[in-house]
């Protein structure tokens, strides 16, 4: 990291974060000027205001600009797609256990006179809750129904296209098409025009504040003068050269964030797209690599001035505000042989160095993943920002095949979004995080009468409870029940929230880089993907499968414990109880041991749940699958689940992960870990799955070790499991940090799909990432 | 009880790292004839199953005092005090502990179960990685040792030995074709002192070593010493040990392995205790250097070191 990045990441964490309401106030003028005019064309107008209007700056030490606010890492309020929580959470945005920020009292002001009042009765989040919010509350506690108040984003754009095109191709070639078509199809193009033209708008303005401030920052001359060419050059043409490259994808993802305030945009497969533009430079225009990583390493640094301001409770869920920049590196190509480059190479050196949160950073191995590949990557992984996170194409291309019929073409240039979710590049809404289920409280419910063990609330019908179930298979069709219940309910609220989002959201920017949106001039949240599906995910397999096999061999097979006796023990959060918690910890098998039987009850209940998704379709005509990952949500998520039979008591988190086991349970180290989570079938998991595991420092010391390591990872990709990342990072650093956060502010951990400042986290999620399993012994 | 069909295993480590090449899956074999005072597998050292109280799984429950028959247990504060001479099996209380702190050291293991435990891991192997036999001591398995390492030859696994080499030179013959690599280790050169602190003299084992690093299979051999502060730490050990081997075969491998300060956690479980002063520390890295020293100026010239892990030609 030159000087240049040090100055510039430094001044980046030291900026003081603010919510801002100015493309609100924006938004909110403009809708109320077009009173008349549809949301499409409004929400259109909007944004090529924003583009206008929006303070923007540039630091003269930059070699990429640009960004959604004057400041950085702003939380901005986004009024169409909900602000009520805004309203009732304002003031406490600076306090809040997660992701703060402070707030200007005239904004607080300004937004209770001038915005809230506009959108209290017009907003998605709004319609969405007159149509439907009684119903989405009242499965709450099962399933968590997700974007009801925020635009979906979780899409990789195609970034190779952009760069191939810009604004002002695609502007051309709409404009060619207006006058053949008509109706709903001439309004999107209309819409599309609006959009380029603003995007057009914006980077000239950057060109414009870039040559005013060469005037003013003389020791700066050259730099900004470059910038000013790039943004000016970007407006009329595509981008040529490797710097224009890295310009043009950037301002891509800023307009992608001034459109849909969505939480990520990936730019997928980075070092693949961009590495004609790199390797041009290197050979005709005496580009380095020295030069070739200081401008990635701008736009690392860039990746991380963008965040996502979420309400209370969904910061809990996603703490760290994960803006998911997800970008994938190697991997197959189109022909199924492994491909890595330079540029692979230069964008890990770019996370060694920087080593923030953003970009989320993966790696796709196969089997024949390069060694050089592979080491590279392990150096960064023993640097401890938990990335990158591996994903494995021998789980993840056949599986997209089989499951969501996506062409091999496609499936071999997956990338992934969010943090662990798995898309086509370029031309799939994936809707990758639509809900989450809460399997572990499904059993509570059908051990217990469908009484929620918490709150004493008749939650759904009677099936009958442990007292009433003479056998286990009695149990497991009460289950099946319930978990059906819940199934049919969620997917009726996921149509009423895909639906919201068509009226309330249409996107006419991010349609310009998804296919086939223009070619249909259909918008992309009306299906106009060329690949659209939902993701639901499970939670939590590792509970589920130890809590069933616990009662299945300890109450039904072995006597050791009676039905009345466990149910007593469970509904006492085991007060008075504590050799029945302690026989469900000691005398049954755990999930992430190499023991067949339990693992085995995990894929049954998974598979079960994921043959129930092929009957279902989602309102755009696309199917529904599965993912096994929880971000942060195993905390908020346990605390709603009472006491379980696999002897954790309630209100305590759930397993962390998706595929993980539960802390503490897997008791003969990694190998075992990935034996057990290789059997569950990859199918369960075409939305993505997600394994964490934590290891020492010193492992990766040696090159011995970090040889190891490389081994342990082909083992992976051989057992089929689709991710697989890593904390390294010691107890003793985590407590400490605790106890002074302020020496440890740049200190990153994986929380799960991403990586987040530890010292920002909430101090129960700190406690539970300390919880975490390490193998302290290797 | 051990019969040529099965064996007494006291714990199977997967993903072991620090036992060989690769990834590998160590097997620890109950018995030793050697008792050094050191030792950091106390329940290694008995060939009977023994049984075991874990502190920190207590649950302070007093079924244990419940179920116990006459002289089992005696309950003291908060916790049972076993007695470990009790001559029947613990079976009712292994059983009744709800917690899972009393419970058998060992469990006796057959081939075919044996083989299937190391299999588990095979996809982690690849190339490089295996099962190590360790113990106790693994030569004391005697014909199941043997069989076993065929078995594990026959389905590819590689396959390495943790030994003492107190053993019949003539088993050591036969196991060797079987064994991709051999961890020896040589204590002490002094067989006065080798007798004093291990409890026998070294002629077995000195002619043991002699006989492997003269052999065609003198490449699979390291030969370890463990440095236990003024014990086997003495440069003058350490100086003799490496002349000795080198003068055998000028080529071998040798390893100091630094003083492990955990060792003595394990003793209380089984009503024993540990034989080194309680302060005793690890050494640290300048303080590893002179016993490097001793080693090269002994003659050594492949000498594995803590911080470099070296290739094995």
């Amino acid at each position: 990291m030159n000087e240049r990045i040090q100055h510039l990441k430094e001044k980046m964490l030291r900026e003081e974060r603010f919510a801002s309401i100015e493309q609100a106030k924006i938004i909110t003028r403009i809708y109320q000027e077009n009173e008349d005019r549809s949301i499409a064309k409004k929400r259109a107008l909007a944004f090529k205001a924003a583009c206008e209007e929006i303070e923007i700056a540039i630091d003269p030490e930059e070699l990429i600009v640009g960004n959604r606010t004057k400041g950085v890492r702003a939380g901005v309020v986004f009024p169409e797609s909900g602000c009520s929580w805004v309203n009732r959470e304002f003031e406490d945005l600076p306090n809040r256990p997660q992701d703060r920020f402070s707030v200007r009292e005239e904004d607080i002001q300004y937004f209770r006179e001038m915005i809230y009042p506009y959108w209290n009765n017009c907003s998605m989040e709004e319609g969405i809750r007159r149509e439907y919010g009684e119903e989405i509350r009242h499965i709450s506690r099962v399933v968590k129904i997700n974007q009801t108040d925020h635009a979906q984003g979780h899409i990789c754009p195609d970034v190779g296209e952009w760069l191939r095109k810009g604004p002002s191709i695609i502007r051309q070639e709409m404009k060619a098409r207006l006058y053949l078509i008509q109706g709903e199809e001439r309004e999107f193009c209309e819409c599309v025009l609006l959009v380029m033209d603003g995007a057009i708008t914006y980077m000239n303005r950057y060109a414009k504040l870039a040559d005013r401030m060469s005037v003013d920052y003389p020791e700066y001359h050259d730099n900004l003068v470059q910038i000013a060419q790039n943004c000016r050059n970007l407006t009329s043409r595509p981008a040529q050269h490797f710097g224009e490259a890295l310009q043009s994808l950037w301002f891509l993802f800023v307009l992608l964030h001034l459109e849909s305030n969505a939480s990520s945009f990936s730019p997928g497969r980075m070092d693949q797209y961009l590495y004609p533009y790199y390797e041009r430079d290197i050979k005709n225009e005496g580009l380095n690599d020295e030069q070739a990583l200081e401008l990635l390493e701008c736009l690392w640094l860039k990746f991380n001035q963008i965040v996502y301001l979420r309400n209370r409770g969904s910061a809990r869920y996603f703490a760290g505000f994960p803006i998911g920049f997800n970008i994938a590196l190697g991997g197959v190509d189109a022909d199924g042989n492994d491909t890595y480059n330079q540029l692979s190479m230069l964008c890990l050196q770019a996370q060694k160095e920087i080593g923030l949160p953003q970009p989320n950073l993966s790696v796709r191995l196969n089997q024949n993943s390069s060694h050089e590949l592979m080491q590279k990557a392990i150096e960064v992984v023993a640097r401890g920002s938990g990335m990158p996170q591996f994903f494995n194409d021998e789980a993840v291309i056949e599986p997209m095949q089989k499951e969501l019929g996506v062409t091999l073409k496609d499936a071999r240039n997956y990338a992934i979004v969010g943090c662990v979710e798995l898309t086509t590049s370029g031309n799939a809404l994936g809707w990758s995080d639509a809900a989450m289920f809460n399997l572990c409280k499904t059993l509570e419910l059908a051990l217990n009468h469908g009484v929620d063990e918490i709150t004493g609330e008749q939650l759904c019908e009677d099936f009958g409870g442990l007292d009433t179930y003479e056998t286990y298979e009695q149990l497991e069709d009460s289950l099946r029940k319930i978990i059906d219940y819940y199934i049919d309910e969620m997917m009726k609220a996921e149509e009423v929230v895909e639906k919201a989002h068509q009226k309330f959201l249409p996107s006419a920017f991010l349609s310009c880089v998804v296919n086939d949106c223009l070619e249909r001039c259909v918008d992309v949240t009306r299906g106009g993907a060329h690949y659209n599906f939902s993701g639901i995910q499970m939670i939590q397999i590792a509970n589920l499968a130890d809590s069933l096999e616990a009662i299945r061999k300890l109450v039904y097979e072995e006597h050791e414990i009676a039905r009345e006796e466990l149910l007593a023990a469970l509904r006492n959060d085991f007060k008075g109880y504590e050799m029945i918690q302690a026989k469900l910890l000691n005398k049954a098998p755990k999930y992430g041991n190499d023991i067949r039987e339990v693992d085995e009850i995990g894929a049954k209940w998974a598979e079960y749940f994921r043959e129930r998704m092929r009957g279902y379709r989602n309102y755009r005509r696309g199917p529904v699958h599965t993912g096994m990952y929880t971000v942060s949500a195993h905390v908020p998520m346990g605390e709603n689940v009472g006491a379980s039979a696999d002897g954790r008591n309630s209100g305590t988190p759930l397993a962390d992960g998706g595929m993980s086991p539960s802390y503490g349970r897997d008791m003969h180290g990694p190998t075992a870990v990935l034996k057990s989570v290789s059997r569950l079938p990859e199918s369960l998991t075409t939305n993505g799955g997600l394994l964490n595991m934590k290891f020492l420092p010193e492992f990766f010391e040696t090159e011995e070790g970090r040889n190891k390591f490389e081994t342990f990872l082909r083992a992976f990709v051989d057992l089929k499991i689709p991710h697989i990342q890593f904390n390294v990072v010691r107890k003793e650093d985590l407590l400490a940090a605790k106890e002074h956060p302020d020496q440890y502010r740049s200190l990153t951990v994986r929380v799960a799909g991403y990586t987040a400042y530890f010292v920002e986290l909430d101090g129960k999620l700190q406690d539970e990432i300390i919880r975490r399993t390490a193998y302290e012994d290797i | 009880m051990k019969t040529s069909d099965s064996a007494l295993v006291f714990d199977i480590k997967r993903f072991a790292v620090h036992d060989g090449d690769g990834i590998r899956t160590t097997v620890f074999f109950k018995g030793c004839p050697l008792r050094c005072i050191w030792c950091q597998n106390p329940e290694g050292i008995s060939p009977k199953r023994q049984v075991m109280y874990m502190k920190s799984k207590c649950i302070h429950c007093r079924t244990c005092e419940t179920k116990a028959f006459g002289h089992q247990l005696t309950w003291v504060r908060d916790h049972p005090e076993l007695n470990f001479t009790y001559y029947g099996t613990y079976d009712n209380l292994v059983k009744a502990c709800p917690a899972g702190a009393i419970v058998y050291d060992s469990a006796a293991v057959t081939r075919q179960e044996l083989l299937d435990k190391i299999l588990e891991d095979q996809v982690f192997y690849r190339d490089t990685g295996g099962v190590t036999f360790s113990g106790g001591e693994p030569l004391m398995q005697g014909e199941f040792l043997l069989e076993l390492l065929k078995l594990c030859k026959e389905n590819g696994i590689h396959t390495a030995i943790e030994t003492c080499l107190q053993a019949d030179t003539d088993f050591v013959k036969e196991v060797v074709p079987y064994v991709d690599q051999i961890y020896a280790d040589m204590k002490f050169f002094n067989p006065e002192e080798h007798q004093k602190y291990t409890g026998v003299d070294n002629r077995i084992i000195r002619y043991n070593i002699k006989l492997l690093l003269e052999s065609d299979a003198r490449d699979k051999v390291t030969i370890r010493t463990p440095l236990i502060p003024n014990v086997t730490a003495e440069e003058t050990n350490i100086r003799a040990i490496a002349s000795y081997i080198s003068s055998l075969y000028p080529e071998v491998c040798y390893e100091l392995l630094n003083y492990n300060d955990l060792a003595g956690a394990k003793y209380p479980m089984i009503g024993k205790t540990f034989g080194m002063p309680e302060n005793t520390r690890r050494f640290k890295a300048h303080e590893m250097k002179k016993f490097y020293k001793a080693a090269l100026d002994g003659g050594v010239k492949n000498l594995i070191t803590e911080t470099k892990a070296k290739e094995r030609k």
